[in-house]
């Protein structure tokens, strides 16, 4: 773990501050994980799995509860933190006190650790500054936000390398409909009076729908109104497989993997 | 009151509006209300004398006898007990809003309660005065036309509680002038219901035992006395069931859901009962004919590790049929033996009468939250079918005890067990049923939903860190998890219709004379179906989650329908044409 952190140090002053426990502590007492091995890594992933799963989701890429993947936690950062954190749990929140012995709190510590996804961010290959222009070349401003305001039909991409490992960004970029967020799905229909209806699913219930149409329109549509209707999984992105050449798609992953939240600002999911 | 006699009656008001519109009230009844109430009830209480007329099929206003009470379903502007009568039918004889006019139904008031905890409440109506409760235990006398407020009782809980699920509240018990409620500390209090001021309280346990007692359900009057069940099966408590004298507030008999070491029915490895659960956090059903009490009991704990608990566990996951005078066990049915999903058998009894195999019977039907509807003989107790209401993975059948047959790999396990089907949550919940004496069937709010089943380490209770329940939301594609309205032939538990909803429910459902069934979702959705097809003929978009049920009554000769969506109380009548 130690060695993992001194890597991440290596990304930049900020950023090694809040990724680095042993950066962030502002006093000399340092606890230190005693649980750091592969197999410890495994263990904590089993417990994850058991205890906390429910709430975080499988591979702790967030439900109910907020994605632990980022490296960077709401309540703390440090591992003395994240070890009150399980077992105190946080006031105000659903995220109770779990009672563990020590050792299973240091391995799912090491989990979390292990599972912290931009942490990959230093070992792309690409280089981000290419990333950066090919990302204007190619368009993906007119449906994603990278930092400055860009489209609104995709994810917003300002803290897309905190939240997703390279492989899974070069995936996205190579086969986008690989994996769609359920908050990306859309809505294509026809109403009884023959209107195509088309758009962003935003929210649903049992009897109606609203969604963002292309044109930038909110609107909300009763199902009864509709003769069709389907709710589209896949992305409306094209693949760039055939677009670019690979270490085209290694740039822009170097790219999309700098975009993180900086020191202080939460992800809030 | 004699489900035969209930039956009959519900024949005899056909879908009519003007019979049960004339369901009005003796002026002594208006005199009272006048000298206790404000002008906006005095309004009301004239135009109720005017459309009485002589058509009050009984004694109206305050004190609400334990007649009355057996015989609630003869006032059908009124919601007297939780489940509207002692059958647990939850069926409103009230028709004015019927099939041809419920998408004239509107919002007429809100009553809002500014929570942030889950309102689970059934409000009780007592000739144009509603007893609603809010989180954690306030009492609140609002005045049913309006949603004007009257009185307000702050009962004062401390700040650490131990509920498993919200500092949640879902009613209040009505007997004489005097209204009862259980308190998330453990506490029973009376409260007067003309003023809002407690009349007596007891202490029912000590709520920082183990790891954590709380109440939440709503009390049952039987004749004088008032039952009332208690939570914590997560927390590694002892059951049980009380009875408290209404007059005195001094406990009657308590009946311990788990036997004593040495018991027969003790079937706990050691002494793992001594903190094995089996609450009774829901409200039972009675029958005056039979003198029985009805009462479902919770989950065995540890949940989801049954390794320290070998045995059946009883009575755990069970029925317990009780004298209401003794509260000595008449008999037990036990619908999950050794349960370990948390599959808690605390959903209403409901009470019918009807054709089984031929032959009429007296009936206990039970949507249990395992994913299977449930026939018994309620005098013998005698398992008489049982059929999957939703999906399920876990027995392949029952004996002729009613003893299911397991299905290997259902177990929760240290990895998780994702292949468990119906989940935590399961098929059915604490949510109300209904039955209609119109249809015949019996009306569910099921879910369809898988979860993750993890086995954890057992911990000894305690409340220095209640330990964390596994609580789970789905991680599973969305049409894997949704909800539907069901109508069951009791007898048969054969599914008649559904009504799908987006997401799995919280929200109990009533059906009403008007062939209607009502209910929301936790989208926001409130709906009334057609009792008979089960077409949805309206909606209200509430927009906040549901997670109570239906009730409906008479407010100056109007029919009113309430439900709590989200933190509001809304009530809908029919506009004018």
């Amino acid at each position: 773990m130690v060695m993992v952190f001194r890597k991440l140090g290596l990304l930049g002053v900020t950023l090694g501050l809040w990724l680095d426990p042993l950066g962030a502590q502002d006093h000399s007492n340092v606890i230190r994980n005693p649980f750091p091995t592969a197999d410890d890594v495994a263990a904590g992933a089993r417990s994850f799995r058991s205890q906390c799963a429910a709430c975080h989701g499988l591979d702790a890429s967030g439900a109910s509860g907020p994605s632990l993947t980022t490296g960077n936690f709401r309540h703390g950062n440090s591992d003395e933190a994240l070890y009150g954190i399980i077992t105190k749990g946080v006031p105000g929140t659903p995220m109770v006190g779990f009672k563990l012995d020590g050792r299973e709190v240091w391995q799912l510590i090491s989990f979390l650790r292990s599972a912290n996804v931009s942490k990959g961010a230093g070992q792309a290959k690409g280089n981000p500054g290419n990333g950066a222009q090919l990302f204007q070349a190619n368009g993906c401003a007119q449906c994603h936000t990278a930092g400055k305001p860009g489209g609104f039909a995709g994810p917003d991409l300002s803290d897309i390398g905190s939240r997703r490992s390279l492989a899974q960004l070069e995936t996205a970029l190579l086969d986008p409909s690989a994996e769609v967020d359920p908050d990306y799905w859309s809505l294509r229909g026809r109403t009884k009076t023959g209107q195509a209806i088309e758009g962003l699913r935003m929210n649903e219930d049992t009897d109606s729908f609203q969604i963002l149409e292309s044109s930038g329109h909110l609107r909300s549509v009763w199902k009864t109104d509709l003769a069709n209707y389907e709710i589209v999984r896949t992305s409306p992105m094209p693949s760039f497989k055939s677009k670019l050449k690979q270490s085209e798609v290694e740039d822009l992953v170097a790219y999309l993997a700098s975009l993180r939240v900086e020191s202080g600002n939460e992800v809030p999911r | 009151m004699k489900n035969s006699d209930n039956r009959l009656l519900a024949r005899a008001a056909p879908n009519r509006p003007h019979v049960l519109a004339m369901t009005c009230r003796a002026a002594t009844v208006r005199e009272r209300l006048l000298s206790v109430i404000s002008e906006q009830v005095h309004k009301l209480s004239i135009a109720m004398a005017i459309c009485a007329a002589g058509f009050s099929l009984s004694a109206q206003g305050l004190p609400i006898t334990s007649d009355r009470l057996l015989h609630a379903d003869r006032e059908p502007g009124n919601w007297l007990m939780y489940s509207n009568t002692y059958n647990s039918w939850r069926y409103s004889r009230l028709a004015q809003v019927d099939t041809s006019n419920v998408g004239r139904l509107k919002l007429k008031w809100l009553f809002q309660m500014r929570t942030q905890e889950k309102v689970e409440t059934t409000p009780l109506v007592v000739d144009g005065i509603m007893y609603v409760t809010r989180p954690d235990n306030d009492i609140i006398a609002l005045d049913a036309e309006t949603g004007r407020t009257l009185w307000t009782y702050e009962y004062r809980n401390p700040r650490r509680l131990y509920p498993c699920c919200g500092r949640v509240n879902r009613g209040v018990a009505i007997l004489g002038n005097r209204l009862f409620m259980n308190t998330l500390d453990m506490h029973v209090v009376a409260v007067d219901a003309r003023s809002g001021r407690e009349v007596w309280r007891t202490k029912m346990f000590d709520y920082t035992a183990a790891g954590g007692y709380a109440a939440t359900g709503a009390p049952l009057v039987v004749k004088d006395k008032v039952i009332v069940g208690m939570a914590g099966a997560e927390h590694g408590v002892r059951g049980f069931l009380d009875a408290y004298d209404a007059a005195t507030g001094k406990l009657a008999w308590r009946f311990n859901t788990i036997p004593k070491q040495g018991d027969p029915n003790y079937s706990w490895s050691g002494d793992s009962g001594e903190r094995g659960g089996a609450s009774t956090w829901n409200t039972g059903s009675y029958d005056p004919e039979l003198n029985t009490l009805y009462w479902g009991t919770g989950n065995p704990w540890p949940d989801t590790n049954g390794d320290v608990r070998l045995g059946d566990d009883l009575y755990s996951c069970s029925v317990i049929a009780l004298d209401p005078d003794t509260g000595k066990l008449k008999w037990h049915y036990q619908f999950t033996p050794h349960d370990v999903h948390d599959w808690d058998s605390t959903q209403v009894p409901v009470l019918v009468d009807a054709q089984f195999r031929g032959r009429p019977r007296k009936l206990l039907v039970w949507p249990n939250r395992n994913g299977f509807f449930y026939v018994l003989d309620r005098q013998s107790g005698e398992f008489l079918t049982a059929k999957a209401f939703v999906r399920q993975t876990w027995a392949k059948g029952f004996d002729d005890r009613g003893r299911p047959e397991l299905i290997p790999g259902n177990e929760p396990t240290t990895e998780g067990n994702i292949d468990v089907w119906p989940g935590v949550d399961g098929g059915a919940n604490w949510m109300a049923h209904s039955y209609s004496p119109l249809t015949g069937w019996l009306y569910t709010f099921a879910r369809e939903e898988r979860r993750v089943y993890s086995k954890t380490e057992y911990h000894p209770p305690t409340t220095e860190e209640t330990v964390a329940g596994f609580r789970a939301r789905p991680v599973f594609a969305p049409e894997e998890s949704f909800g539907k309205v069901i109508a069951l032939e009791p007898g048969t538990g054969e599914i008649k219709w559904e009504h799908r909803v987006l997401t799995p429910p919280w929200s109990g459902v009533m059906a009403t004379a008007g062939n209607l069934v009502f209910g929301g979702t936790l989208e926001g959705n409130v709906f009334a179906l057609d009792a008979r097809s089960g077409k949805q003929l309206w909606r209200f978009l509430g927009n906040g989650p549901v997670f109570a049920g239906p009730i409906s009554f008479l407010s100056n000769g109007k029919q009113y329908v309430s439900l709590a969506v989200g933190d509001v109380l809304m009530t809908f009548s029919l506009n004018a044409e």
